[in-house]
């Protein structure tokens, strides 16, 4: 067991350097002089010249791969090309705007999906059944800057029942930590991009908790406890939905991943000061540090929630076995 | 996720294209010359794709059309913004480029648009004269424009120039486009737009009353503030907000022409001599003076760190000397016309109190590298607060000899030209920063109390050839093709009508630098078919040929 986590954490950290590398060349191999990525070329060279000095660009390529890395190690990720602020305070702020985002839509989706999938199963072919998964198939189909200019325009520009996007309302400055999360402006702005996200991702754990339940509701330790006469809810509760749990489980962090990288588009529409908006601004503006670290962290987060959800299945389920050990 | 495979695929294919391409082709591609009497060969208009701004691909096609009637074959070829800038300034291989030059208010001054973007030297990898334009006459007069310090004299050389510049249509300018911006009249008065600028410009800032609110003007803006440091801007878009904390010795008026601002005049002793007298009784926002001993120093220091923005310009300052604790004399290495505008209507004034420790006592070693988060101006604003990638807020400087009418100005970050229409339309926010997209501005016209029109730009769309390349190396053939060009369809399917037909490279928004007598080429296909026919050009079943 604990030799598998570690091959694991191994693998993981491999991971994460390979994909530090492939950023790092991505970026680089675009057509012509690489610089001129970064440094405007409507600026005259002497310009130029002078910014590549100012950034270290001038260097040579493999002078500056190294200096990446060891950057990346001792977590000095440099300062931004644009503000000029350092990339790691940039990141640090935008980080837990995407992370307030993506936790109130993750735990919307998993908590009604599941709760939805559950119900499903144990109501097998009711209307709730059929009308649930239909509705979930078609929003999982409707991407979401669809669905999100839609919520937009009826219930933000014509309803007027929320604000048209941002974190807060203009010229009111949020407060910090706990008190922001807690304050009625910040989480009004919050209810249209968690419904948004949480909508597009739904259908996922929805249905593959129906599939698991309707599994599990064929099991012998559920007749067991029907024939024990336990009320049905409690039947369905503890015996059944607490066994079907497990694979939306698995799934969860796959789903959190692809939410990740599915951010960019709805923090955009919502105008979310997240890290998906900074990934469009620092690529748009050819900030490489400021790019390559937030790319690095998105696919360093799916890597770790992946990693976490493998380690973790081997406690939440004593059948699977792992390292060819026996039972 | 399907984006992420198309990307993928794209990029492939586009780096072993490029990659390809440069094996076979090199640098430096030889054109042959056109061989007598064949047919005139098929081109391509390089231009922008529609996510980048929907009015390129189509005005190319249009044109591409349009071209078809005097028997050229031309396709439009829309690519990714930055292959264009690749392709047609770093390597000059293109046949023709739709593009926009905006209208900065670095561009008010002639020089960028006769001199940069006409003359022989010009045409270099980076330059703006990607036409490869080689008149010996327009370099002459473009020359001397920028030698001519008198400017009245100036301007007869600007007015022949303008006149040979059309004479040889490196480039047609299509449409000048209107600055499309928008505010709610309800929430603020006395509202002056500037040219280029529209009602998102300084001289709004500064002038604007609030009718209800708490004071502040709430301004939405498509993009994100980008910086604080006033040493490291370099490009427009980063000045737009310095100069509420900054002053500049002059700015670039309403109507652009030169305003006076922390230097109270001037004086032009010879023609590489300048006076100027600073404003007395300036402060730093900390309270300091502000005197001539921070004016040289700013000098000094831009000239040191090679400020991006203004090296080149610096170069031609030979020195400045303080004359007094308010006037400094600057003597100038070779005479430059757009000193003035360009330099000192641009470079802002920084504290030698604070910036002689940069970057010495900070952890930066370069200022380049410097975030300035508390920066300390003479301007007009003074900035309360910077919450990054959501908003920003400045208020005003009552010490300031011209204190903005307003408490000062909000400036929120939308994500989409259409939230920022939309935060406009709810009263969110009181108006817009930049130019907001045409389409946008016709739905907020029917909104009670907003104000959306369009206001005059000097900037414009044009069409411009490869000077090198036949059938473009003939004068006549660029002439016949700018009278192809449906400029009043362009102006009205395509351009919301919000845009004027285009005709010298300063537009007629530019009043004092404009030459009334260069007009627009009208659409006539008859008179290209004569233009053609007279430079002997001839038309073989349909399709047009090299003279024999």
């Amino acid at each position: 067991m604990q030799e598998y986590i570690i091959r694991r954490i191994l693998y993981t950290i491999m991971t994460i350097f390979a994909v530090a590398t492939i950023l790092f060349f991505i970026f680089r191999v675009m057509p012509g002089d690489p610089t001129a990525q970064v440094i405007s070329p409507a600026l005259d060279e002497a310009a130029q010249a002078r910014l590549k000095e100012a950034f270290g660009l001038d260097k040579p390529l493999i002078v500056q791969y190294v200096l990446y890395l060891k950057n990346l190690v001792t977590l000095n990720w440099g300062r931004s090309y644009t503000t000029q602020h350092e990339v790691f305070g940039i990141l640090k702020y935008r980080f837990w705007n995407t992370i307030f985002l993506m936790g109130a839509a993750m735990s919307f989706t998993l908590v009604v999906g599941a709760g939805l999938g559950m119900v499903m199963a144990w109501k097998r072919g009711s209307a709730l059944d059929v009308g649930s998964t239909v509705s979930a198939l078609v929003l999982q189909s409707a991407p979401p800057f669809v669905t999100g200019i839609l919520f937009l325009m009826i219930l933000s520009y014509r309803l007027d029942l929320f604000p048209t996007g941002g974190m807060a309302t203009p010229g009111m400055r949020l407060a910090t930590g706990i008190q922001m999360l807690f304050s009625k402006d910040f989480l009004h702005h919050l209810v249209l991009p968690t419904i948004t996200t949480a909508f597009y991702y739904l259908a996922t754990p929805m249905l593959i908790m129906r599939d698991s339940m309707l599994e599990v509701t064929g099991s012998d330790f559920i007749e067991l406890a029907q024939a024990k006469g336990l009320s049905p809810n409690r039947v369905m509760m503890k015996h059944a939905a607490r066994n079907a749990l497990l694979p939306v489980f698995t799934v969860s962090s796959v789903l959190i991943g692809f939410a990740l990288g599915g951010q960019v588009i709805v923090e955009q529409v919502f105008s979310w000061p997240g890290m998906g908006q900074l990934m469009v601004e620092a690529a748009s503006s050819h900030d490489y540090p400021v790019a390559q670290a937030t790319f690095l962290l998105l696919a360093a987060l799916v890597i770790f929630l992946n990693l976490i959800s493998d380690i973790s299945y081997c406690y939440l389920d004593p059948r699977i076995s792992v390292g060819g050990g026996k039972h | 996720m399907n984006e992420r495979k198309i990307g993928r695929r794209e990029f492939m294919k586009l780096t072993g294209g490029i990659i390809g391409a440069s094996m076979i082709a090199g640098p430096a591609a030889v054109f042959a010359a056109p061989k007598p009497g064949a047919q005139v060969d098929a081109m391509k208009i390089t231009t922008a794709t529609a996510t980048m701004d929907p009015v390129r691909p189509e005005v190319a096609r249009v044109c591409a059309d349009a071209f078809k009637q005097i028997g050229w074959e031309v396709k439009a070829d829309p690519i990714d913004y930055n292959l264009n800038v690749q392709k047609v300034i770093m390597e000059h291989d293109y046949d023709m480029w739709f593009v926009m030059l905006s209208g900065a208010s670095i561009r008010i001054d002639p020089n960028v648009f006769i001199y940069q973007v006409h003359h022989s030297s010009q045409y270099k990898k980076g330059g703006y004269n990607w036409y490869g334009l080689n008149d010996p006459e327009i370099d002459k007069v473009a020359l001397a424009q920028q030698q001519e310090m008198d400017i009245e004299k100036r301007r007869e050389i600007v007015f022949k120039a303008q006149e040979l510049c059309h004479e040889a249509q490196a480039l047609t300018v299509v449409a000048y486009m209107q600055m499309t911006t928008v505010y709610r009249s309800d929430r603020i008065k006395n509202v002056v737009p500037m040219l280029g600028e529209g009602t998102g410009s300084f001289w709004t800032d500064i002038n604007m009353e609030v009718v209800q609110g708490d004071g502040y003007v709430r301004t939405a803006r498509p993009t994100p503030l980008k910086m604080l440091n006033p040493v490291a801007a370099k490009d427009t878009t980063e000045f737009m907000e310095l100069r509420m904390i900054y002053d500049p010795l002059f700015r670039v008026g309403p109507d652009g022409n030169m305003v006076p601002w922390a230097a109270e005049s001037y004086k032009v002793v010879d023609q590489l001599t300048l006076d100027l007298n600073i404003r007395k009784g300036m402060l730093w926002h900390d309270g300091k003076p502000l005197t001539a001993e921070d004016v040289k120093f700013t000098f000094d220091y831009c000239n040191q760190w090679k400020h991006p923005f203004f090296y080149q310009i610096l170069k031609r300052v030979e020195s400045v000397e303080i004359t007094g604790p308010h006037s400094v004399r600057i003597k100038l290495a070779e005479s430059y016309a757009p000193f003035i505008p360009n330099l000192l209507g641009g470079m802002f004034l920084i504290p030698k109190h604070v910036w002689q420790d940069i970057p010495e006592k900070v952890d930066v070693s370069d200022p380049l590298n410097y975030p300035n988060e508390k920066p300390i101006g003479s301007g007009p604003f003074k900035l309360d607060y910077w919450d990054r990638g959501r908003e920003f807020k400045v208020s005003a400087f009552k010490e300031h000899f011209n204190p903005p009418k307003c408490a000062g100005i909000i400036g929120i970050v939308y994500g989409s030209h259409d939230a920022v229409a939309a935060a406009i339309e709810k009263g969110e926010c009181d108006r817009n920063r930049y130019i907001l997209k045409p389409s946008l501005l016709l739905d907020l016209q029917k909104v009670p109390n907003v104000v959306a029109k369009g206001y005059p730009n000097h900037g414009f769309y044009s069409l411009g050839y490869h000077t090198r390349r036949p059938p473009l190396n003939d004068p006549a053939f660029r002439k016949a093709v700018a009278h192809v060009i449906p400029k009043e369809l362009i102006i009205e399917a395509i351009l919301s009508g919000l845009a004027d037909p285009g005709g010298s490279v300063i537009a007629p928004a530019n009043k004092f630098w404009h030459n009334p007598s260069v007009q627009s080429f009208p659409e006539d296909i008859n008179k290209a078919k004569k233009i053609l026919a007279d430079a002997g050009y001839t038309w073989k079943s349909g399709k047009l040929h090299y003279p024999a």
